[in-house]
């Protein structure tokens, strides 16, 4: 199966270079792989789900997704690029403005649905993540569980090619991490969706098979 | 309260710079007037060997618009009375030929030596008066009128839109993490823009509404009954159908500016 990501030599550094955060790091994720990364805090896990979405570039060696080389990606592109990536946040990131079914179709909008398409995907995908009920509800007005249901509602919607997710479960309690979970990984088997997640603690309960790398040191290591 | 003081933020600023543009266009208008009357009223004095005509002097100088030969025996119509047919034929045979010379357009002084100099190259022209004097004190008193105001409303242009940027920059922090979220998604920059777009037009167009409706007063109803002469006189350049264009696109263009310098201006990794 082809590579979805697929790093060689990739280094990754903040303040022009003077920061080196990874270094060096060479791996391939193919379409559907379930990926844990894993590594202490301030090892660079979060600057390297950063690299998959071109919030930081790479300042060596390349880095390409979805079959686009990252280093120096055109701003077009780039944009092109995030269409087909949803993104989960350990802090959310909704917008508190909008209501519950607004937040979800989020991507639709990007990618200029009309609004009975959005409307009905949004009565789809909270559905699917069980918060039918709370369509017309503000973020704001939601238990942080149901907030990263929302999120995940969010980077499902346009069944993206990638899902990112950067601590989804660190907020929450047992119960609302499992359902997280649940759906990642049904979004991962069904949908066949590469699934990167930044966490630090692999869950006990996970039925699907997956690969677990570790960040140690600036360097990206598989654990078999 | 508090969503009214945010919309008189950005709406009196605007204002402000739109009453400048407009304030511009109509002393524009009346000092364009006022120039070409200048313009008209003013003319050199050419003294020439033989005869010569209009085409000859734009050769020697393409800001001469038009010559005129002042007749000789008016000249010597005073001296001439009490001189005999001969001498008076005498007289006249050996005076030069005299042209009042008008110009393309209101000019400084600097320009006006410069005709004169050009004039004088040719060895058909013996004396070039060009009344600089007269003509310079009221150049000068003119120019500075023109550039005080011109400056005045420049500067008061530029407070304006920097109070303007200021409230968009207050906005955009409102919207910041919608801003944030989409970049993230992937939305276009139009897209990301469009809250403030639709927030920043909605107030420009009711600040260039306030701006026509004052001029549209001043031109058809202050103006006629002010009882001052020249606003009688030229009502319609206080306000004219073209302004309402030239307001709007100021205004549009104002927007654009300020909306993508803030939505530019922030940054996804920005908390």
């Amino acid at each position: 199966m082809a590579n979805v990501i697929h790093a060689e030599n990739l280094s990754l550094s903040y303040d022009e270079g003077k920061k080196k955060i990874i270094q060096n790091a060479k791996f391939s994720v193919k379409r559907g792989e379930f990926v844990f990364i894993t590594g202490r805090s301030g090892s660079g896990k979060s600057t390297l789900l950063k690299s998959f979405y071109g919030n930081l570039q790479p300042t060596d060696g390349s880095l390409m997704v979805g079959g686009l080389e990252m280093k120096a990606i055109p701003r077009k592109k780039l944009q092109e690029l995030r269409t087909h990536i949803g993104i989960i946040f350990q802090d959310y990131k909704l917008i508190n403005e909008w209501n519950v079914a607004k937040n979800v179709v989020l991507p639709l909008m990007i990618a200029g649905f009309s609004l009975d398409v959005q409307k009905t995907q949004a009565q789809r995908l909270l559905k699917h993540v069980k918060l039918s009920e709370h369509a017309n509800r503000f973020p704001l007005e939601l238990s942080g569980g149901e907030q990263q249901r929302v999120g995940v509602a969010r980077a499902l919607a346009k069944t993206p090619l990638i899902i990112l997710a950067d601590e989804p479960t660190g907020n929450l309690d047992d119960y609302s991490s499992g359902v997280i979970w649940d759906l990642l990984e049904n979004a991962c088997s069904q949908l066949e969706t590469t699934v990167l997640v930044v966490t630090h603690k692999i869950p006990t309960v996970f039925s699907l098979p997956y690969r677990h790398f570790t960040i140690e040191d600036g360097g990206v290591y598989e654990i078999h | 309260m508090k969503y009214i003081k945010e919309h008189l933020m950005f709406i009196l600023p605007m204002m402000a710079i739109l009453l400048g543009i407009d304030f511009y266009l109509v002393f524009d208008r009346m000092t364009s007037n006022y120039e070409a009357a200048l313009r008209d009223g003013y003319s050199m004095l050419a003294i020439t060997k033989k005869e010569m005509n209009t085409q000859e002097f734009k050769k020697l100088n393409a800001e001469i618009s038009e010559s005129s030969r002042i007749d000789k025996s008016e000249i010597i119509k005073q001296i001439s009375s009490n001189q005999s047919k001969k001498d008076v034929e005498d007289i006249l045979k050996a005076l030069p030929y005299f042209y009042t010379l008008k110009l393309e357009k209101y000019v400084d002084m600097d320009s006006i030596e410069k005709i004169k100099k050009s004039l004088l190259k040719s060895t058909d022209i013996k004396r070039v008066e060009t009344f600089g004097d007269s003509y310079y004190s009221k150049y000068r008193l003119f120019s500075f009128i023109k550039f005080t105001l011109k400056v005045f409303i420049f500067f008061m242009v530029l407070v304006s839109l920097f109070l303007v940027i200021k409230q968009m920059e207050i906005w955009g922090y409102k919207h910041r993490q919608r801003i944030q979220v989409m970049e993230i998604f992937g939305a276009p920059l139009m897209l990301r823009s469009g809250v403030l777009f639709r927030v920043a037009l909605s107030d420009a167009f009711i600040a260039t509404l306030l701006i026509v409706i004052f001029f549209s007063y001043l031109r058809f109803i202050w103006a006629g009954s002010s009882g001052v002469n020249i606003m009688i006189e030229q009502k319609e350049m206080l306000f004219q159908l073209k302004d309402i264009a030239i307001l709007l696109a100021s205004s549009v263009f104002i927007v654009i500016i300020s909306v993508f310098s803030v939505v530019l201006g922030i940054k996804e990794n920005e908390e």
